[in-house]
């Protein structure tokens, strides 16, 4: 396994984890700022199903997967009635309880952590996860759940007068988008055979809505293309490993500032239109120069 | 629980109560929760560190320093992170990512410049504690108390008697019609943000003392948002009482023994889930409209 | 190969369009001075981010090291919540090396030493080890302090099979649950076991204190991976465990929790916590009138710990185990070489115990390449530690067990903090560890 299928598996499960993301926020418009902590779920379920139980992977995988998805359904039931500016700081508080609940339990290792995980993870598998999770997530958005998503997600009082139920959608992405992070957990547990408490803070989540954020909430190939450059950001920054952080965070400001919808705004890739798009953005930097230049000369 | 468990209680809360103010006077204007104030609880931290070990100045100017200090780093986080959003009125989220990322740019720049090792504090005080009829006083959690509680009310007074203050409290109501009225929004958000600055930098150079000194100090603003949302997110008063219930919560939790400290946070996540199930305006709230 | 350069290429694209739309919108938007100098800043970051990626090229296809050059690696978190450890171990391994280089090298090979940052993350530390391993061809890589990472790598590095010697206590990381080493992870302190039952043992057989309270921070798996030990050999020698309190990494206040030790009739307090836990703590524990009852730690009372107090006269009855003695006369030239070099080092308090481990590691490590006969490989490396025998490091004469490759022979030396004065008592290993 090499340098790059290191480095490329670890941005395959940020991935993962910022598509989920982009289900609970960028297509039903919640903010949940505890995500990592289903990633938690799964990687210590999943790891504990291989490691005590002596499951093979696959069927340690499914279990992590379930668990992951039902404990989405018990917080999110309450969670998802809630007002938006609420379900932030309750998933935040959950997260960290759930922190709290690992780092307790004798039977996860507490603060020690879960050690000794098979490794499993392959590059094919990571790289074919993200494909296939990155397909049904395009085809939820272009769904007929989808678009009651959409809906819902830019005006909700309207979107329950066409009747649209308003509830139970936010509960399903919520569910969905916890069943996909957990996926991303069991990866990672498989990968660094090695997981504590401390990995699923929610500083994860947080990076993960940045990314999201930066790509443009709501373009799927940004939150894809944007994870993949702010997740090789560190590596190509390694000289200035320092300032890192430093820049990255520059960086997102920037873009925020400027360009608040997201460096690829609404901008979804599609391989008809690919060619002029790519014409057109040649055109408008080539226009950009122009004027400038006039009004340099007044 | 004993008389000092409640004393201990308070003085808790009374650190809490200052962190909790500086974030809900910025949810109170501009609706969001402003992470960027655990960026200006650390960064003037050690701002008043530096000023206090280098320049040896005694605790009343330190502690005045610090909160200018505070006050115009919030003015320039205000330039930076949110000028521009309000500007081109975006989506509420926008506001939260853009302060999460600031207080990680604050964070780091302190990581950079003074490494991950921790600081304390110069002594200011030569009895850090005193006895009275058994029950064990901690001077700078007292004075914290007593200064808490000042400021408070000088805030207080500021919002209801001032015109700065009825601006403030315009805002937080609407902001289209406030500047209808003829008010300079962006002048007013100004003045709130070197507020909640200096209320940051007060309670960073307590947090400094009291705690040493390590750049994950920023975290302390999470008690911050809970005492908010027990007291009602955006109210000032029940940000406080908020911060002083879950002084003594804290407290009693880690009294009992089969909870602990380790547990606090299931329980807190609890409380908070039935609180705003129950009664999300909060304990002194009123339930303010939905921004749809 | 077809896939790393693809990546690169990917990602060169991705931020040099980014940049340029930037810059487009920069151009569109701003004016006169403003926009000139964001679109310097962008192109800064641009050329830069250009540089990196020629510079990542150029390393790819960097050849096999020059023949008669030894590579060692060294995994450490430099920039993360750890890095004042590594930072320390880095130094004292480049210390090190240097030294031996000065000397002529390994049977004249030069050690080329190359490190990178796991920002205390478990997944960075995968992708510097492989890094190291796969791309810079090292030999044998001196590991963190930390045993997240270490816990992490023990698969991996059976896989690649070049050997990491590092200071992760945890004994999980040297010794498999079924009682087998982990091939290719050397330990040179003592692990977390051996620290607990040390602790313990002075406290219980040499000070006679019978009744112990515990107080450590339940999210640190450092603290935590100790008490477990120290319990075991408490209850084993009699001792009782009077009251155990435990904090969360991040709390500050621990009144409710010492006053509860206080009633609790303790004569002793356990308290593994990591130095800045530990100054709140001393500092509280005074403030309770608490100071009469005997601390026992570890080597986060060591130096620099009294300074970093406002006031260090009320850090009284605290007992610590260290791997080293810092008067000893073996440390003398190391220490001076270090303040020569890192001036922002006042005095040999500020050296942290961390820098000796990293240099032996390296030592260790040349000892065993030295050893070696024939190509010098990982699995060379491996066999020669494990063939090492009372080999003189600075804290005594170590060698690596079979079964765990875990330090044997190991003492550690005892202080006490009296009034805010460090007084050295002298080695001490109890009976079960001999």
């Amino acid at each position: 396994m090499g340098f790059y299928s290191s480095i490329l598996i670890g941005i395959c499960i940020t991935l993962i984890g910022v598509l989920s993301i982009y289900i609970i926020t960028g297509m039903t418009g919640m903010f949940s700022l505890g995500q990592a902590s289903f990633m938690a779920v799964g990687a210590y379920v999943s790891g504990i199903m291989a490691k005590q139980y002596g499951l093979p992977f696959p069927v340690a995988a499914v279990i992590g997967v379930c668990i992951g998805a039902i404990v989405g359904l018990i917080v999110g039931f309450p969670t998802t009635r809630l007002r938006k500016d609420y379900v932030a700081l309750v998933t935040f508080a959950f997260g960290e309880a759930i922190i709290a609940i690992l780092n307790n339990l004798t039977a996860t290792g507490g603060a020690m952590g879960l050690s000794g995980i098979p490794k499993r993870t392959t590059l094919p598998l990571a790289l074919l996860s993200v494909a296939i999770i990155t397909f049904f997530v395009w085809n939820l958005k272009k769904s007929r759940f989808g678009r009651q998503c959409l809906a819902m997600k830019e005006d909700q009082l309207a979107a329950r007068s066409m009747g649209i139920n308003v509830d139970r959608i936010k509960l399903t992405s919520f569910v969905i988008a916890s069943a996909i992070t957990s996926y991303a957990g069991v990866l990672y547990a498989f990968n660094t055979t090695y997981v504590d408490p401390t990995i699923f803070t929610w500083n994860t989540s947080a990076e993960w809505i940045i990314i999201l954020i930066f790509g443009g909430m709501n373009s799927l190939t940004g939150a894809l293309v944007s994870g993949v450059f702010l997740g090789s950001l560190p590596e190509i920054l390694r000289s200035a490993s320092e300032y890192r952080i430093i820049i990255y965070c520059v960086i997102v400001l920037f873009i925020i500032n400027f360009n608040p919808q997201g460096v690829f705004g609404h901008y979804e890739f599609s391989l008809k239109r690919f060619p002029s798009d790519v014409k057109k953005l040649f055109a408008k930097i080539k226009n950009g120069k122009g004027p400038k230049r006039e009004v340099e000369n007044e | 629980m004993s008389l000092q468990m409640i004393i201990n209680g308070l003085s808790l809360g009374g650190v809490y109560a200052i962190i909790a103010v500086g974030y809900a006077l910025i949810y109170n204007i501009l609706k969001f929760s402003n992470f960027s104030h655990s960026g200006i609880l650390v960064a003037t931290a050690y701002i008043g560190y530096f000023i206090a070990s280098k320049l040896h100045t005694n605790f009343w100017v330190t502690l005045l320093l610090t909160a200018l200090i505070g006050g115009v780093l919030a003015v320039i986080v205000e330039f930076i992170g949110f000028r521009r959003l309000r500007v081109k009125n975006v989506n509420t989220m926008l506001y939260f990512v853009s302060s999460i990322t600031v207080s990680m740019l604050l964070e780091n720049l302190i990581t950079v410049l003074f490494s991950t090792s921790y600081y304390s504090y110069p002594a200011f005080f030569k009895t850090t504690s005193f006895n009275v009829g058994g029950i064990m006083f901690v001077t700078t959690d007292i004075l914290m108390l007593l200064i808490s509680c000042v400021a408070l009310t000088i805030l207080q007074f500021v919002l209801k008697k001032t015109r700065i203050g009825v601006a403030i409290r315009a805002l937080s109501t609407d902001a289209k019609t406030t500047s209808l009225m003829g008010i300079n929004v962006t002048s007013i958000v100004i003045a709130t943000f070197f507020v909640s600055g200096m209320l940051g930098g007060i309670s960073g150079m307590f947090l400094g003392i009291n705690y040493t000194l390590y750049p994950k100090l920023g975290g302390m603003i999470t008690k911050g948002f809970i005492s908010s949302i027990i007291g009602g997110l955006g109210n000032i008063t029940g940000a406080v009482m908020g911060a002083f219930i879950l002084g003594l919560l804290e407290v009693f939790l880690i009294n009992i023994d089969f909870i602990g400290s380790s547990f606090t946070p299931v329980v807190t996540f609890v409380i908070m889930i039935i609180f705003l199930l129950i009664r999300p305006q909060g304990i002194a709230g009123s339930i303010a409209k939905e921004k749809v | 190969m077809q896939r790393k350069n693809l990546t690169m290429f990917r990602n060169f694209v991705n931020i040099n369009l980014v940049k340029l739309t930037i810059i487009n919108r920069i151009n569109k938007r701003s004016g006169g001075k403003l926009k000139k100098i964001l679109a310097l800043i962008m192109s800064a970051t641009l050329v830069m981010s250009l540089a990196g990626c020629s510079g990542k090229a150029k390393g790819t296809t960097t050849p096999a090291p020059a023949a008669g050059e030894i590579i060692i690696g060294g995994l450490q978190d430099l920039s993360g919540g750890s890095s004042v450890s590594g930072v320390a171990m880095d130094r004292g391994a480049q210390m090190a090396v240097k030294e031996i280089n000065d000397k002529g090298g390994i049977n004249g090979k030069k050690i080329k030493y190359i490190s990178y940052d796991t920002k205390g993350t478990p997944q960075e530390g995968l992708n510097a080890y492989t890094r190291l391993v796969d791309q810079d061809k090292a030999v044998a890589v001196v590991g963190p302090p930390i045993s997240n990472i270490g816990l992490a790598l023990t698969e991996t590095a059976a896989q690649k099979k070049v050997p990491i010697v590092g200071a992760f206590i945890d004994s999980r990381v040297t010794k498999k649950e079924d009682g087998k080493p982990q091939d290719y992870m050397f330990l040179v302190q003592p692990t977390n076991q051996q620290s607990g039952t040390i602790q313990a043992g002075y406290l219980v057989d040499e000070l006679g204190l019978k009744k112990v309270a515990l107080f450590y921070d339940k999210t640190n798996a450092f603290g935590v991976s100790q008490v477990e030990a120290f319990k075991a050999y408490v209850l084993a020698s009699g001792g009782e465990i009077v009251e155990e309190q435990v904090f969360k990494s991040g709390d500050v206040d621990f009144k409710t929790q010492l006053n509860k030790i206080k009633e609790s009739g303790a004569e002793a307090i356990f308290a593994p916590n990591y130095p800045k836990d530990n100054t709140l703590y001393c500092t509280q524990l005074n403030q309770l009138g608490m100071s009469n009852i005997v601390t026992m730690g570890g080597l986060e009372f060591a130096p620099p710990f009294l300074t970093t107090l406002p006031d260090p006269t009320l850090v009284d009855n605290v007992y610590f185990a260290l791997n080293v003695a810092f008067d000893d006369p073996k440390l003398a030239d190391l220490n001076q070489s270090y303040l020569d070099t890192y001036t922002e080092a006042k005095s040999v308090d500020d050296i942290s115990v961390k820098v000796y481990l990293g240099y032996d590691a390296i030592r260790l490590i040349a000892e065993a390449i030295k050893n070696t006969t024939g190509n010098i490989t990982g699995e060379a490396v491996k066999a020669g530690l494990e063939g090492i025998e009372g080999f003189d490091a600075l804290p005594g004469k170590i060698g690596f067990s079979p079964e765990s490759h875990q330090p044997i022979g190991l003492t550690m030396v005892m202080y006490k903090i009296s009034k805010g004065v460090n007084e050295k008592i002298g080695p001490y290993v109890p009976e079960v560890l001999k």
